[in-house]
């Protein structure tokens, strides 16, 4: 028995599958986001990170740790005494302040478009039907979520570590939330600051280094109008601990300090972060990136 | 993104979430007045809502002043007071106490604290402590999870009690002043809710190493002053005394009248009362300089007076008590 063969039908002449369109600015910073998140998450400069970041945690325990055996590290020289949110709050100045929101928006910042550069990738990203701004944008948002995660949560640890030492957790808590919102300002705009410095120029973490060790710790001590060119001036305004004196650096700082209102350093801090974002995204869009061979 | 990130962002944001959880918890339960500034806002948290009266001292501070080493060294201290208390507390007030807030209820009946309070922070041996009190007979009890010690009643029936609040907070009164405190901290009912008076106790605390404050009215009421004084005092609600103690002394009364018009009154009779003192200090150069440290100051319902007694005028009044000491013997 002969099995019924069945004809081909032919196909009918259809028109070629549309492509989808191509995803919004938004949704495609969003999808760079995504991607970017656990590379830089998972990269050797997060050990860095942890790194600088865990210091303040280890030396908070072994504070912490001596108090509770007894040890009277809470008294100073000339018996001045010393409470937990006294300390927190020098914490906060000498380690978050002077030394892990800048370096860390350095490190991060600069690295942005300049890692994707140095690795022969960034043509991979600008092949895609996705505006080349977002793609900055979407790394941007990537370096602010990986930072937020790793150094707000340790500021919390410092937090319950140190401040109940002669101190009350809800007498501090304004402060906390005063500072995790300034910590998180600081890391937004020096992230905004060097992703430009990144994007625009070719030894970006020198320039970077130079900035928040050199131009900034010197404008901040020259009276004038110089400091007013400076991140920190703005976000040290916002700080609700005293400043602590504790070297000719800061001794002058606080010479010549002066403290813009809150509004000021408010504006200020979103001047600069919208400026430099601004411009990051501009020189991303518009510069042809040379890939050495 | 990969699980790992995923895991690694939720402990993160769990770390932040308990932090600033236990954060609002203890704001709340601690009161809205933040005195993350003032070293005794942990102590506070034991004075209970009602309290009248708060004093601080720094112990130590004013202890190792240049101030008390000249008095003791021109004036010989009766110390049989600090050795009573040594020898039924086990406390050496000269070296175990770093500093003390104490509390009252004067002017209100059946006050948890009506018969005083002092919370000190220093360094104490519990166990030697409790072995100390119970050789002298002593009875130690638990309360609500803290060490009390009562010491035996005295011939008027007082009895004194000290309890173990925390590693290095000790709290001692009669047994109702101690049990109110621990109360006061396990209710959250702490002077700390009461804004007003935390909002003047933030004021006077920086800068000074003792201060009291307290509502006036409260204490006018309970020194039973006779209807025709009482009715001439200006309506004071709150004063407050602040001073630092090092080589001289320097602080400040305020008083906070009850509204602008008993304030100007109270202005004016200070002025009276200064402008009286540097007529009578004429003749006397100690007094005329003590008198003219005085300084009045103070808007609106407050009055302060504030006086800096420099370390030369207070040596050589040590001398003038030392020699009026001798000429006794």
């Amino acid at each position: 028995m002969m099995e019924p063969t069945t004809a081909t039908v032919p196909a009918p002449n259809l028109p070629p599958r549309a492509l989808p369109p191509a995803p919004g600015y938004l949704t495609s910073a969003l999808r760079v986001m995504d991607l970017s998140i656990g590379e830089m998450l998972w990269s050797r400069r997060t050990v860095f990170m942890m790194l600088i970041v865990g210091a303040p945690v280890i030396i908070s325990l072994i504070l912490r740790g001596l108090v509770s055996l007894g040890a009277p590290v809470l008294t100073g020289p000339n018996n001045m005494r010393m409470t937990g949110p006294a300390i927190f709050g020098m914490m906060i100045w000498f380690f978050y302040l002077r030394f892990i929101v800048p370096i860390l928006g350095v490190f991060y910042g600069t690295s942005l478009i300049a890692d994707e550069v140095e690795e022969k990738t960034i043509t991979y990203l600008f092949t895609r039907p996705i505006p080349r701004g977002a793609v900055l944008i979407g790394k941007y948002l990537a370096y602010l979520v990986s930072t937020i995660f790793v150094v707000l949560p340790s500021v919390m640890l410092i937090y319950l570590l140190l401040v109940p030492m002669q101190g009350s957790l809800g007498g501090s808590f304004l402060d906390l939330v005063k500072d995790l919102v300034l910590l998180a300002l600081g890391l937004s705009v020096y992230g905004a600051v060097f992703a430009f410095i990144g994007a625009k120029f070719k030894r970006p973490l020198l320039i970077g280094l130079v900035f928040i060790f050199g131009w900034e710790q010197v404008a901040l001590v020259i009276p004038g109008y110089l400091k007013y060119a400076t991140v920190a001036f703005y976000v040290q305004a916002l700080v609700p601990h005293a400043m602590p004196n504790d070297g000719a650096m800061s001794l002058l700082q606080n010479i010549f300090r002066e403290t813009p209102s809150l509004f000021t350093a408010l504006l200020g801090l979103a001047v600069i972060w919208a400026v430099f974002l601004a411009l990051a995204t501009r020189v991303v869009e518009r510069r042809e990136y040379v890939l050495e061979q | 993104m990969t699980k790992k990130t995923r895991y690694f962002m939720a402990g993160s944001a769990a770390v932040l979430g308990v932090g600033l959880c236990t954060g609002l918890v203890a704001f709340y339960a601690g009161g809205f007045e933040a005195v993350s500034a003032a070293p005794v806002a942990n102590e506070l948290r034991y004075v209970p809502a009602n309290s009248t009266v708060i004093a601080y001292a720094d112990v130590r501070s004013i202890m190792d002043s240049e101030l008390r080493t000249q008095l003791k060294a021109a004036i010989p201290m009766h110390e049989q007071g600090q050795e009573e208390f040594r020898a039924q507390t086990g406390i050496d007030i000269e070296r175990d106490i770093d500093y003390i807030v104490a509390a009252g209820s004067t002017g209100i009946a059946n006050a948890p604290l009506a018969g005083g309070l002092v919370v000190a922070r220093g360094r104490f041996n519990d166990t030697q402590l409790e072995t100390l009190a119970r050789e002298h007979g002593g009875q130690v009890e638990d309360y609500k999870g803290k060490r009390l010690i009562h010491s035996p009643a005295n011939e008027g029936g007082h009895q004194m009690t000290l309890a173990f609040l925390e590693a290095g907070l000790v709290a001692i009164g009669t047994k109702e002043t101690v049990q109110g405190a621990i109360d006061a901290q396990l209710t959250s009912h702490s002077i700390t809710s009461n804004a007003e008076i935390m909002g003047i106790v933030s004021e006077v605390a920086s800068n000074n190493n003792a201060w009291a404050v307290g509502r006036f009215d409260a204490i006018a009421a309970q020194a039973n002053l006779s209807p025709e004084i009482a009715s001439r005092m200006p309506p004071v609600k709150w004063f407050s005394a602040a001073g630092h103690v090092n080589g001289g002394v320097s602080g400040t009364l305020r008083a906070e009248a009850t509204d602008d018009e008993s304030a100007e009154l109270l202005r004016r009779q200070v002025s009276g009362v200064l402008a009286l003192g540097e007529m009578v200090a004429k003749s006397d150069p100690t007094a005329g300089a003590l008198i003219k440290s005085l300084q009045m100051s103070g808007t609106g319902k407050t009055v302060a007076v504030s006086f800096a007694i420099p370390a030369e005028v207070l040596a050589l009044m040590t001398k003038m008590a030392a020699a009026h000491q001798e000429e006794i013997k």
